[in-house]
This record gives C-alpha cells, sequence and structure tokens, in this order.
C-alpha cells in the first residue's frame, strides 16, 4: 500500500484541471492557414524542430497508454473520447487546454513570422474545435513572443474571446521575464489574461540535455524555477500588479524553497534590483501559483509541511497533465485534506488565478 | 473458495494479456511466453490505473557495470499504462522498485481450455 492509501477514496468534488493537453496535428491546422505558409507544412513537410534526445521510456511515448482515441489516433486528438475519458468520468467543472507543445511558436529558433502564423492558425482552430464545442474547456492563447509586438497583435485578435483565458508561453531557453517581453503582459492585463508557462524541452543542465531522461525529468523544475526568479527580479509583478502566473507541470514541493532562497538573496542584493520593492516570497503568494503534477506521493502531513513553508494556502492548483504518461488522478493523486484546503486546491485557487473563469456558483452534490 | 471461468485459453496469446472480471473484481490476466496464465487485481497501487491498459515487456537486469543493458524477462513484467511502475508477474505481481508491494493475485488453472480464477 502506497503512504497516501489510507486517504483514499476522495469524495467527488469541484475540479478545475489547470493542464489539460489537447492535440493539433499539421493537417488540422492547414485549412487555418494562408499560403505561403500553407505550401510550406503541405508541400514541403516542414515542422517545428523538436530535439529531445529520448526515445520516451514510458509504455506509450509521453501519452498514457489507455489515451490512445478509439480510432488509434494520438492522444488529445479527439474531444468526445477526451470528454468521455477525463471530463466526464472525473466530473470536471472546467479544464484550461495548453497544447501539446509542438507546434509552439515560442519555442521557434528564427522564422518567427511562420511561428505568428502557426499562433494565430493553432488559436482559430482551437476556438472552433474545442473551446465552442465544450462549456467546460477553456483556452490559453498561443503566440510567437520571441516578436512581442506580433505577439500583442495576436494576443489583440482572441484575447477577448470569452474562453480564453491565459496566454501561453513554453519553458524552454528564453527567460521571460526580461523587459523586451513586457508588452506581452501589458495586454495580458488588458485583456484579464494570466500568463501560463508550461515547459517544452529545457535543457535543464547547465544548458545541456543530460544523459538520461530520469535525470531531465527530475530536474524539470529548476527550469520553472528560473523561470519565476526571473520574472520576480526583473520587475514583473511591480509593473504588473494585476498579473497572475501559473507555473505548469512543475510541481509545487520546489516553491517553499525558492520563496526562502530568493528571500534571503533580496535581504543581501536588493540594490542590484531597486524596481522590485517587496520581498519575492510575498510577491509570489500574490501573483505566482503552481500545479500540483507531477505530484510526488506523500502523506498529509508532508502535504501540509510544504503549505506552512510556503505561507500561503492560495498557492496550490490542481491539474491532472491529461493524457500524458505521467497524469494524475483527482481522485488518487493526492492526499486527503482538510475540506476548506481541498476546495481552495482543486478548484477555488485556481478560479482566484484566472480572472475569465466564471464564478463559484451552487455547491457540488 | 471460489472459482469462475474468466475467459477461454485461446483468447490470450502467449506473451498478451486481458482484462477480465471475478465477480465484481476487475482482473488483469496474463499469459507469459511459455503460456503460463496469471491473474492479477485490474488496479495498479499507485493511482489505480487499468493494468490491461499497459504493456507486457521485460527488465533491465540489475548491473554493478555503468552503461550494461542486458535485457531479461521478456514478457513477463507488467508494466503500467500511466506512470510505468513495474510487476513482476511471475513473482507474485512484486513491484520491481519496492518489492514489499504485490498486487492482488489469484490462483489460475487450465480446465477443459479454459482460464478459471480461483478466489
Ligand atoms: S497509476 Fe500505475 S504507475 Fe501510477
Amino acid at each position: 500500500m502506497s503512504q497516501k492509501s489510507a486517504g483514499k477514496k476522495q469524495k467527488q468534488r469541484r475540479i478545475i484541471d489547470t493542464d489539460v493537453h489537447e492535440r493539433a496535428t499539421y493537417a488540422d491546422l492547414v485549412p487555418y492557414l494562408d499560403h505561403p505558409w500553407k505550401r510550406y507544412i503541405t508541400d514541403n513537410h516542414w515542422m517545428q524542430e523538436k530535439h529531445m534526445p529520448y526515445t520516451q521510456p514510458t509504455v506509450a511515448g509521453v501519452d498514457r497508454a489507455d489515451a490512445v482515441t478509439p480510432d488509434g489516433g494520438a492522444a488529445g486528438t479527439d474531444l468526445s473520447f477526451m470528454q468521455q475519458q477525463l471530463l466526464d468520468a472525473e466530473g470536471h467543472e472546467y479544464g484550461i487546454l495548453t497544447g501539446a507543445l509542438d507546434p509552439s511558436p515560442s519555442s521557434m529558433h528564427g522564422w518567427y513570422e511562420m511561428a505568428t502564423a502557426l499562433a494565430s492558425a493553432y488559436n482559430d482552430w482551437q476556438i472552433e474545435n474545442w473551446l465552442e464545442k465544450d462549456d467546460r474547456l477553456y483556452g490559453s492563447v498561443h503566440i510567437a513572443a520571441q516578436d512581442p509586438q506580433q505577439a500583442v497583435r495576436e494576443i489583440e485578435r482572441v484575447g477577448s474571446h470569452p474562453k480564453m483565458v491565459q496566454i501561453l508561453l513554453p519553458i524552454d531557453k528564453t527567460p521571460w521575464g526580461d523587459p523586451f517581453y513586457h508588452p506581452i503582459y501589458e495586454a495580458a492585463e488588458r485583456y484579464h489574461l494570466s500568463i501560463g508557462m508550461h515547459h517544452n524541452e529545457p535543457p535543464t543542465h547547465f544548458g545541456e540535455w543530460p544523459r538520461y531522461f530520469i535525470e531531465w525529468h527530475t530536474m524539470l523544475p529548476t527550469a520553472h524555477m528560473i523561470e519565476v526568479s526571473n520574472m520576480v527580479f526583473n520587475g514583473v509583478f511591480d509593473k504588473f500588479p494585476g498579473l497572475h502566473l501559473i507555473m505548469i507541470e512543475g510541481g509545487f514541493t520546489h516553491a517553499p524553497h525558492l520563496m526562502k532562497k530568493m528571500d534571503q538573496q533580496y535581504k543581501e542584493l536588493r540594490h542590484e534590483i531597486p524596481w522590485v520593492k517587496r520581498m519575492p516570497s510575498d510577491i509570489m503568494r500574490e501573483h505566482v501559483r503552481f500545479t500540483t503534477q507531477p505530484v510526488e506521493e506523500m502523506n498529509q502531513k508532508e502535504f501540509m509541511q510544504y503549505i506552512d513553508q510556503m505561507g500561503s494556502e492560495d498557492m496550490v492548483c490542481f491539474a491532472t497533465d491529461y493524457p500524458h504518461w505521467d497524469y494524475d488522478s483527482p481522485l488518487e493523486a493526492l492526499p486527503k485534506l482538510d475540506e476548506a484546503l481541498a476546495e481552495k486546491v482543486y478548484s477555488e485557487n485556481a478560479r482566484a488565478s484566472y480572472p475569465k473563469l466564471p464564478q463559484k456558483q451552487g455547491s457540488v452534490t | 473458495m471460489m472459482k469462475e471461468v474468466v475467459l477461454k485459453k485461446e483468447d490470450i496469446e502467449p506473451g498478451k494479456m486481458k482484462s477480465a472480471s471475478l465477480g465484481k473484481i476487475p482482473i488483469v490476466v496474463c499469459r507469459t511466453k511459455d503460456g503460463e496464465f496469471y491473474a492479477y487485481a485490474n488496479r495498479c497501487l499507485h493511482q489505480g490505473a487499468p493494468l490491461s491498459e499497459g504493456a507486457l515487456v521485460g527488465d533491465t537486469k540489475r548491473t554493478d557495470v555503468h552503461g550494461n543493458y542486458e535485457y531479461i524477462k521478456e514478457g513477463e513484467i507488467l508494466r503500467c499504462p500511466w506512470h510505468g511502475l513495474e510487476y513482476d508477474i511471475k513473482n507474485d505481481g512484486c513491484m520491481l522498485a519496492e518489492p514489499d508491494k504485490k498486487l492482488r493475485s489469484f490462483k489460475v488453472t487450465i480446465e477443459d481450455d479454459y482460464v478459471v480464477v480461483h478466489k
């Protein structure tokens, strides 16, 4: 029996799932592209470069082996199967779509025009085929952030869609706190969108890939830590006081260390960043949220130790990461928590972090 | 003690597995490459994934030599479809990473070409 088994089974509850991966094939996007972009895909078989040197040592690549669609399609490509296997089965109130990171326009090296076109095509495809087909699904605005002016144009084009709740930035090689990217955050505030960061293929080990997948996957939170410290120390939250940042798929157990470390450094080195006016941990408690998945097995006492060290019950949001191999089950992944905290973790912290999500209604029966 | 016919022998090729039910208990019936049958509760000890959706694979033998890969027990390791925890189906369903944890196992007999599982 695992340590947390004593807490099983959790009751059916309100769930806002902060990481659900829908997947587009390049063929899906072609109808949403104009020439010449379309021709590069149809005639030249263009696809985004990918670098990860590992064959995924899991049963079905990066996917849950049971998430292959009934007609043999890739996991995450079929809305009705996702409804059946996730949204209906787990009783989701809402799921936030986070894409499949291929294509990931903001990760492209060069050819930002193509990245910009892809982002628009992706957003239109997402709106038409997912957001407008299921009330429970909310979306992420994909942008080509390497070109902030074009990125802002895309946010202005689709950011006011009622089902778009965040702007997605990949955690890859770019530290997004640099003032060069601040127009994106200005637009996010203007459109009441949060910023969601999800790792793509960050080379976590001194700018390189480590020898084994297990090393890379273990150390992914380091890439998340770099982004959070970069955003805080570059004064993003001082400059945009209404901004929410959701760190997706890095878990949360690294957060207490990061908060403590950043506070200590701030005490000693604050003169270097005079645009940061509060303790980093205070900024993070107000602006930064961490999603649970992939959660380490832990019991309630251990879970509460992390929460106590973070000094806030408001920072952790539940996520499944459906349909990926390290999916976390809403009923099984977390230990039993006190009801008030459980409600925050499973739904209310996310609701508070996405201003465009509908307010809480009624109670779960 | 109860027993139940759950499948026909020919329903499962060697090296394959299938889900079935023993009364109300969902089980997974595995057939190793040598033709033997094994039955376990069809629920991963970690987060409850249906094991029959995973794969029957092998293991890499523990070694003192870095870089040495020796593939053993082919078709004898049941690997969970989600996070990939592995269970040794010829060794009472022990989890490879933590052998003191094991799947609930059921005795299997073959009677007249039928797979019979006992509880
Ligand atoms: S549910 Fe089986 S490995 Fe996690």
